[in-house]
């Protein structure tokens, strides 16, 4: 997928210079495309800049606006609840990697599995496909401290001395909606990579084995170079939708107590929704914004160092 | 290299291959039973009277009842239409823009494809989340705000990006020239489109279809956001006020996982349908 500048050049200075040509030559293309552009615009990129503006103004949901400049800005950078957010949303991100560890043995272990694939395939996905709403409302009742069966069980074989009240305590709320939506979300990590691994020609292991590589060698040297890429895109996805789903954590600890458990995608619910405090919540936006594109590039730049130093010797 | 050094190799090669083996599998049951275990406690809790859940913790209802599951039902009713409509509409809308546009991209060459491909990939990876307080705003100016119609335009905002990847990995992949052939036999661009291509990709288009309409099913950020309670909300956004609505009121279990199970099983269906053609697109 790498561009060169020259192909970037070539693709843009397409319509500057000739654009009545181009359009002449091209209308059946660009009229297919269309629908698809003024979709992006009015629906992505239009409200995001209207947010940049209504980030600057006392904004409620219904009534009148004012200019306030950079008062939510100064509010929230003052503001306790934000590091607390923060500092919630950097432990929930860590799911990532446990998504990643999840979903790379998954599918490196039914590669390898040659009956029931497709039966196994559909299990791993049930608790994926359905709403995370729905999914947070049953781990709500399975790990509930006094209805919930599994505390029950655990207190009963011992392992648990009192039932744990993980809603009332932010500390360990946050690692319980942290590693219920890693359960969630694995799959689809497994799903990009499961779907990449059976795209490995079987001849490279097998030369591989003739020349006496071990599993580990085999996985270093072949699995993980043909994986890059798919790692890659799962990842990135992953780390972008695992700080916007808020729906599942809501429902399970509903941001509280106080704001100990409210990732910046809940504190951003709370503040559309409760508050009805738009300009503050897209303020909030904005720093989800700026994680979100932080993680982002730092992941692919440092993926794309640490592979590519990999590959040079391989 | 003799047969005989080989023979020779998978016999020292022998506990080493047990312990992988039995990683392996060890850790597919590990995986299996995290998910049907939790699974299948809801599924006995939702055949459970109420007296049933609090007179004892046997995990198997000792009278199992359906009752559960009709209040469940008739409660969700009107909700589950409004989720049934409110996917429909999304998965039409997605369709019809996103079909050509995949073509677009899948088939033939126009200056700016390469920056409005990438443009798909940055819609992808945005973090949709942010655009609620300009969307509720929006929408209350143009009257969209509690309306179906509301809920099927926003729900493009994370439902094009991918049908548009998915519609295009297909579109690639079918053979090329068959737009040429087409066209010796009197097809303009347009008709060899509509009557070769389109008939070619139908079950891709069911796929992404599928795919779109769960998408809506399951948002729970966009209905709440953009519906109050007088509005048309689903059966998602009801489920999340019996919990966190439901202030100091006895929560009935059983009932309330026959309710997840109902919500729940739709776009499990419709997944498992499509799930070859979405992981097709996912292979890098």
């Amino acid at each position: 997928m790498s561009t060169t500048t020259a192909e970037w050049l070539q693709d843009v200075s397409g319509w500057i210079g000739n654009g009545r040509e181009v359009l002449r030559e091209y209308w059946f293309e660009y009229l297919l495309f269309v629908p698809t552009l003024v979709f992006l615009l009015a629906l992505v990129w239009g409200p995001f800049v209207r947010g940049v503006w209504m980030s600057f103004h006392d904004w409620p949901l219904f009534g009148e606006s004012t200019w306030v400049g950079l008062d939510n800005y100064a509010y929230l950078f003052g503001w306790d609840a934000l590091y607390t957010s923060i500092r919630a949303t950097i432990i929930f991100s860590l799911q990532t990697v446990l998504q990643l560890v999840v979903g790379l043995g998954a599918a490196l272990a039914l590669t390898r599995i040659s009956s029931f694939r497709d039966f196994i395939n559909g299990i791993y996905l049930i608790g994926f496909t359905m709403p995370p709403v729905v999914t947070g409302t049953m781990w709500y009742f399975l790990l509930h401290p006094q209805f919930g069966p599994i505390q029950q069980y655990l207190t009963d074989l011992g392992l648990l001395g009192s039932p744990v009240f993980w809603r009332s305590s932010g500390d360990i709320g946050i690692w319980v909606i942290t590693l219920v939506s890693a359960w969630t979300f694995w799959p689809f990590v497994f799903l990009v990579l499961f779907a990449s691994l059976t795209n490995i020609p079987d001849e490279h292991y097998e030369t591989a084995r003739v020349y006496g590589a071990s599993r580990i060698q085999q996985f270093i040297r072949i699995t993980l170079p043909q994986l890059k890429s798919a790692i890659l895109v799962a990842i990135s996805i992953r780390i972008v939708w695992n700080l916007v789903k808020v729906s599942q954590p809501l429902q399970m600890t509903g941001g509280g107590p106080g704001y100990e458990t409210s990732i910046l995608a809940i504190l951003l619910y709370r503040f559309t929704k409760e508050q009805r405090e738009l300009g503050l919540s897209f303020s909030v936006g904005v720093v989800l914004f700026v994680i979100t594109l932080v993680f982002t590039v730092l992941f692919i730049r440092e993926f794309e160092r640490a592979t590519g130093e990999g590959g040079e010797t391989a | 290299m003799s047969t005989e050094s080989g023979r020779f190799d998978r016999l020292r090669r022998y506990p080493e291959d047990v312990f992988w083996g039995g990683l392996k599998y060890g850790f597919v049951l590990l995986l299996v039973s995290s998910i049907l275990g939790p699974y299948l406690i809801v599924v006995l809790t939702s055949f459970k009277t109420p007296q049933q859940m609090f007179a004892s913790d046997a995990l198997i209802p000792s009278q199992p009842t359906l009752e559960n599951w009709v209040t469940a039902f008739t409660e969700l009713q009107g909700s589950l239409l409004n989720s049934l409509v409110i996917a429909l509409g999304t998965t039409i809308i997605a369709l019809a823009i996103t079909i050509p546009g995949a073509y677009a991209f899948g088939r033939k060459e126009f200056p700016g494809k390469l920056l409005g491909f990438y443009g798909i990939v940055l819609a992808l990876l945005f973090p949709y989340i942010v655009l609620v307080a300009p969307l509720s705003s929006l929408w209350i100016d143009f009257g969209l705000y509690n309306s179906v119609a509301g809920l099927w335009l926003a729900y493009q905002i994370f439902v094009t990006p991918f049908a548009i990847w998915i519609l295009r990995d297909f579109f690639e992949k079918l053979p090329a020239n068959l737009e040429e052939s087409a066209q010796v036999y009197g097809c303009s661009q347009f008709t060899a489109f509509l009557r070769v291509i389109l008939p070619l990709s139908l079950p891709a288009v069911a796929a992404v279809g599928f795919l779109s309409f769960l998408t809506a099913w399951n948002d729970f950020l966009f209905s709440s956001v953009l519906t109050s309670s007088q509005g048309p909300q689903p059966a998602v956004v009801v489920l999340y006020l019996t919990i966190s609505g439901g202030s100091g009121e006895r929560v009935f279990w059983g009932q309330l996982m026959a309710q997840t199970l109902i919500i729940g099983f739709p776009p499990l269906t419709l997944y498992l349908l499509a799930r070859k053609r979405i992981t097709d697109a996912f292979a890098v």
